[in-house]
């Protein structure tokens, strides 16, 4: 366990299915992200990560072991201390977008920034995120790198803790998904947010800080980055 | 920051407008005639209460043998009164002046003092040749403005239509049981038409009290006295007003005296033909209340089905919302609003328009049945409250309560589009039926909360329907009940038990058996106010089969009573004087079958005693043959099996319109509620539907799956509902009947039933068709969607 630690997991159990078909998705999971970090969660498919997304996104909870914020467990909140939490600490991107579709880019964005009392300036949001001369439009005006762009744009207007981002180039092509990378640099560095993204490609991981290795609900391994690839760099 | 979510509510309506469209029009429909029954009833109410005021409304009328000698009035009016001589003369009406008698007719001289009439349309006589008659009785006819009618052999031409503020609901005699406004009419024409007519003049006086009567109770201990003395007065020529001095009077002073006969006497407050309709107001409040209730219910569950299927359709989106931090509340408030929105809007267009175009339907209804004033439309904060807050109230707790059923599944759930509240049972084993057999069963049984749904929501219609149709069964079925109990053929209910001479009245005819009658009002219990006939019944009565004697105190009550106020045997019952503020005690003794009737019965001698009476004489009887030996000026009113039935016809005549109309509304209904839950049947099968078209399945066998099943659940569930809505929509009925003076179960013909249930089927077949249509249109496409 690292010292400053930010996010902490800890002996994570979670298991779905009851009897014969009780399936045991996450088996002991432990790390430690510090703030700030960017830090890939890789894996193939069953490995575990979207489960544990979700659970640190207090969206589902472990049948064992604990998640701890700053220190503060999420075991201890109830379901309105969870709400306040994932309002207060938290970004969601998701594979598939889930825009809203009767609201327009920039209406989607402020749908994050009305939970947060400080949130970003939406204008420059739009801008940083390419996004500026598309804003009246409505998402199924849009291509999938711009949905996705919202939907990154909707996460971080809240300025949160933590952007969890669960395989958010998963929908979307060779280079829309190396632009998408690059913003969630780009985002990383300009406010210091701690991200967290699942993904499978083994590539993404050359641009983080941490990248963890799961498999059938362990960590394989995990390693720290000194010398990370650009976004711009990365080839797969 | 405002909640960016809010500039959802109004896409998500224009998105989906029809339906909100639809359900926006059926509430703003029922609201605005509720509110327009509100806002017609309580303006109709307060222009009848101020006509006393404003029409000089008489305290009470009096009627003489012949006209008075100006020594007696004299001597009446020393009595605390005002006279106002309003003699009046009756003739034939015939409307078209084709030989043809088409009413009676009641000729007034133009009236100034007391008693005014209230123009509608043209003007009051100015000739001779010119008279105003009744406005319901002319509508009733289709006699307008400036149409000649004979009346006797005399033509006039009609200046105006009006409304005679002592007849606002045309009763020929004061007590009559019902009034009749297509065979009666009251005119007044200019005092030389008046001396035109030919025909016996009726010598009547209307009165005020000097000084004004404080309130009822005075009036009529005041009246009381009045009505002997004026009939001692009357008789004496003015000598007496108290029969004992009356009988110190000699045969020679009593010749040389303008001596005379009271014939009639009416103070205002037992006048029928002035306070009918005032009472009849309260009634189809209601009885409008109840239905908004039921109607409002409805539409409530179809706008928490259409937003919990919206909240399905946006699962994935609820899912972010929710995993970004939006709370439960947040997403109820933002899915709930659209609803309550359009109740509001609906409630706030329902309002105006009960203000403006629906208050004249409901002014019809009034004007249809009643002879009443012009009014001024008034405001009515109990209409705006009930009307607004009631709909808005039964909406909210309906769709929070299915919203925060469907919201309590975690964000996760949302995220992943399982939406379902169970855990996923096996598939259960079928026989080995055809396969298109058991495909409907798989379909039935993964649909099973969608198909439950539909069976509520017909079960709703039905109740509508089962209340359309009965409530139309439910009177004539009373009056044939009653019709079926009448006491005896006549019940002749006298004036006095005396005559204009101090004499007991009796009878010689054989079948004729007196009783004593006397009303009573409820102080407590289901309903203040409420009017019980105190029935005498005499030892060995034909006609009451009850017990000669009872202990002290006990009397049996009708069991209608017994039904709408709960009452045990042995129970204690407290009963008001009608005008007065005296309390009678009883005790129920038992029950007695007395259809229509809210009474209590008693043997004679302890009627006797409980309200203090002399012995003397019957103020009512009854008898298998009219009593013809009693003199006409004696009898208040006779009540007949026509009397009841006069009722019928009547209540059919004004509500008859109403119940269609709203038969009308419920086939709308109907049909939009099957359509809407079918439509989410479907809905949440489209990806099946394309799924079994592309494997290669015809439209037909298509349909033959889902639409087929769905005709089976309606058809069944409508025979099913049909039958349960009964006992749901008698207990209703009786929840209507304890708000009214009266009781009479609720009932409807089997006939009736069936006419329910094909109506329900005949939407539905409509339904069926725009399904197939549905079906037809599915894109093969939507099964080939990426689905996460």
């Amino acid at each position: 366990m690292i010292k400053d630690a930010f996010l902490q997991v800890s002996g994570v159990y979670k298991a779905y299915g009851e009897g014969e078909s009780r399936q045991e998705v996450l088996r002991g999971m432990d790390f430690s992200v510090r703030k700030g970090e960017f830090c890939v969660l890789l894996g193939p498919s069953g490995s575990g990560k979207s489960t544990l997304l979700n659970i640190i996104g207090g969206i589902d909870q472990a049948d064992r072991g604990y998640i701890a914020i700053n220190g503060d467990k999420l075991e201890d909140l109830d379901e309105k201390g969870l709400t306040r939490y994932r309002r207060k600490h938290l970004g969601y991107v998701f594979q598939l977008y889930n825009l809203i579709p009767n609201l327009n880019v920039k209406e989607n964005i402020e749908v994050g920034a009305y939970l947060s009392e400080h949130p970003l300036d939406i204008d420059e949001l739009l801008q940083t995120l390419g996004l500026y001369e598309h804003r009246h439009k409505l998402p199924n005006q849009l291509s999938g790198g711009q949905q996705q762009r919202t939907s990154i744009g909707r996460a971080l207007v809240k300025n949160p803790d933590i952007l969890l981002c669960d395989e958010p180039t998963g929908a979307l092509d060779y280079n829309t998904s190396k632009e998408i990378l690059k913003l969630m640099e780009d985002v990383n560095q300009k406010y210091g947010n701690t991200v967290i993204m699942v993904t499978h490609n083994e590539v993404i991981a050359k641009m983080a800080d941490h990248a963890i290795r799961l498999r059938d609900g362990v960590v394989r391994s995990e390693s720290y980055n000194e010398q990370k690839l650009n976004a711009a760099e990365l080839e797969w | 920051m405002k909640n960016p979510l809010n500039r959802r509510i109004p896409r998500e309506i224009r998105r989906d407008w029809r339906k909100y469209a639809a359900l926006f029009l059926m509430l703003t429909g029922i609201i605005g005639f509720v509110s327009a029954v509100y806002i017609g009833n309580g303006s109709m109410e307060k222009a009848a209460e101020e006509s006393f005021e404003k029409y000089h409304i008489e305290d009470g009328h009096f009627e003489l043998k012949e006209e008075a000698d100006p020594v007696l009035l004299e001597k009446f009016e020393a009595r605390g009164i005002r006279l106002i001589p309003q003699f009046y003369k009756d003739q034939e009406e015939d409307k078209n002046r084709d030989g043809v008698r088409d009413a009676k007719i009641r000729l007034f001289k133009m009236r100034e003092d007391l008693n005014l009439a209230c123009l509608h349309t043209g003007a009051f006589p100015a000739s001779p040749g010119e008279i105003v008659i009744d406005r319901m009785h002319a509508d009733n006819q289709g006699i307008r403005t400036g149409d000649v009618i004979r009346v006797g052999n005399l033509d006039f031409t009609v200046s105006g239509l009006v409304s005679f503020s002592d007849y606002s609901t045309l009763f020929e005699k004061a007590t009559d049981t019902m009034f009749d406004a297509l065979t009666f009419n009251i005119a007044a024409v200019t005092p030389e038409g008046y001396e035109r007519i030919q025909a016996p003049q009726v010598w009547q006086y209307a009165y005020q009290m000097v000084p004004r009567p404080a309130d009822t109770a005075d009036q009529r201990d005041r009246s009381e006295t009045l009505a002997e003395q004026l009939a001692v007065l009357a008789a004496t020529g003015g000598l007496a007003d108290n029969r004992r001095e009356a009988e110190k009077l000699s045969p020679l002073e009593l010749l040389a005296a303008p001596r005379n006969e009271l014939t009639d006497f009416v103070p205002e407050y037992a006048n029928q033909a002035i306070h009918f309709a005032i009472t009849d107001f309260g009634t189809d409040k209601a009885m409008a209340e109840v239905l908004m209730v039921i109607f409002t219910l409805v539409l409530a569950f179809i706008f928490g089905l259409t937003t919990s299927s919206t909240v399905t359709e946006e699962a994935a989106v609820i899912g972010t919302l929710r995993a970004s931090g939006y709370s439960r509340r947040e997403m109820l408030l933002h899915y709930g609003a659209a609803p309550l929105f359009v109740t509001l809007l609906a409630a706030v267009l329902g309002n105006l328009l009960g203000y403006t175009l629906l208050k004249n339907v409901a002014v019809g209804l009034y004007y249809n049945s009643y002879s009443l004033p012009l009014y001024e439309t008034r405001w009515s904060g109990e209409a705006l409250l009930k009307t607004t807050l009631i709909p808005l109230g039964i909406m909210a707790l309906v769709v929070t309560g299915i919203l925060l059923r469907k919201l309590r599944l975690s964000p996760l759930k949302f995220l992943r589009r399982d939406l379902s509240r169970t855990r996923r049972a096996k598939a259960l084993r079928l026989p080995a039926w055809t396969f298109l057999k058991r495909f409907r069963i798989r379909i039935f049984l993964q649909n099973l909360g969608g198909y439950l749904t539909l069976i509520i929501g017909i079960f709703l219609v039905m109740v509508l329907l089962t209340f359309s149709f009965g409530l139309p069964a439910t009177l004539e079925h009373e009056q044939d009940e009653a019709k079926n109990h009448l006491l005896a053929p006549y019940q002749t209910i006298l004036k006095s038990p005396v005559d204009g001479k101090g004499q007991v009245i009796s009878v010689t005819e054989p079948t004729a058996e007196p009783f004593r009658l006397a009303g009573l009002k409820t102080v407590d219990g289901t309903r203040t106010g409420e009017d019980i006939s105190i029935y005498g019944y005499i030892p060995g009565s034909r006609y009451f089969k009850l017990p000669d004697a009872l202990p002290e105190g006990q009397a049996y009550v009708s069991s209608d009573f017994a039904d709408k106020f709960g009452l045990k045997k042995g129970q204690e019952l407290r009963l008001k004087d009608k005008y007065g503020t005296e309390i009678y005690l009883f005790t129920v003794a038992g029950f007695y079958e007395m259809p229509g009737s809210m009474a209590l019965l008693l043997p004679e001698d302890a009627f006797v005693r409980a309200f203090g009476l002399s012995e003397e004489g019957y103020s009512a009887y009854l008898s298998e043959k009219p009593l013809e030996e009693v003199e006409e000026n004696h009898i208040a009113t006779v009540i007949t099996v026509e009397d009841v039935l006069k009722m019928a016809r009547q209540m059919d005549h004004s509500l008859g319109a109403f119940m269609r109309f709203f038969k009308v509304i419920c086939l709308g209904i109907a049909f939009l509620l099957i359509f809407l839950l079918t439509k989410l049947i479907i809905g949440r099968n489209t990806v099946s539907i394309s799924m079994v078209k592309v494997l290669g399945y015809e439209n037909r066998e298509v349909n033959s799956l889902y639409v087929r099943l769905t005709t089976g659940i309606v058809v069944a569930a409508a025979l099913a509902t049909a039958f349960l809505s009964i006992p749901f929509v008698a207990w209703l009925w009786k929840l209507i009947m304890k708000r009214m003076n009266g009781w009479f179960g609720f009932y409807i013909s089997p006939g009736d039933v069936i006419k329910g249930i094909l109506m329900l089927l005949g939407a539905y077949l409509l339904v069926a068709f725009f399904d197939m249509r549905r079906i037809r249109r599915i894109p093969l496409t939507e099964a080939l969607k990426n689905v996460e």
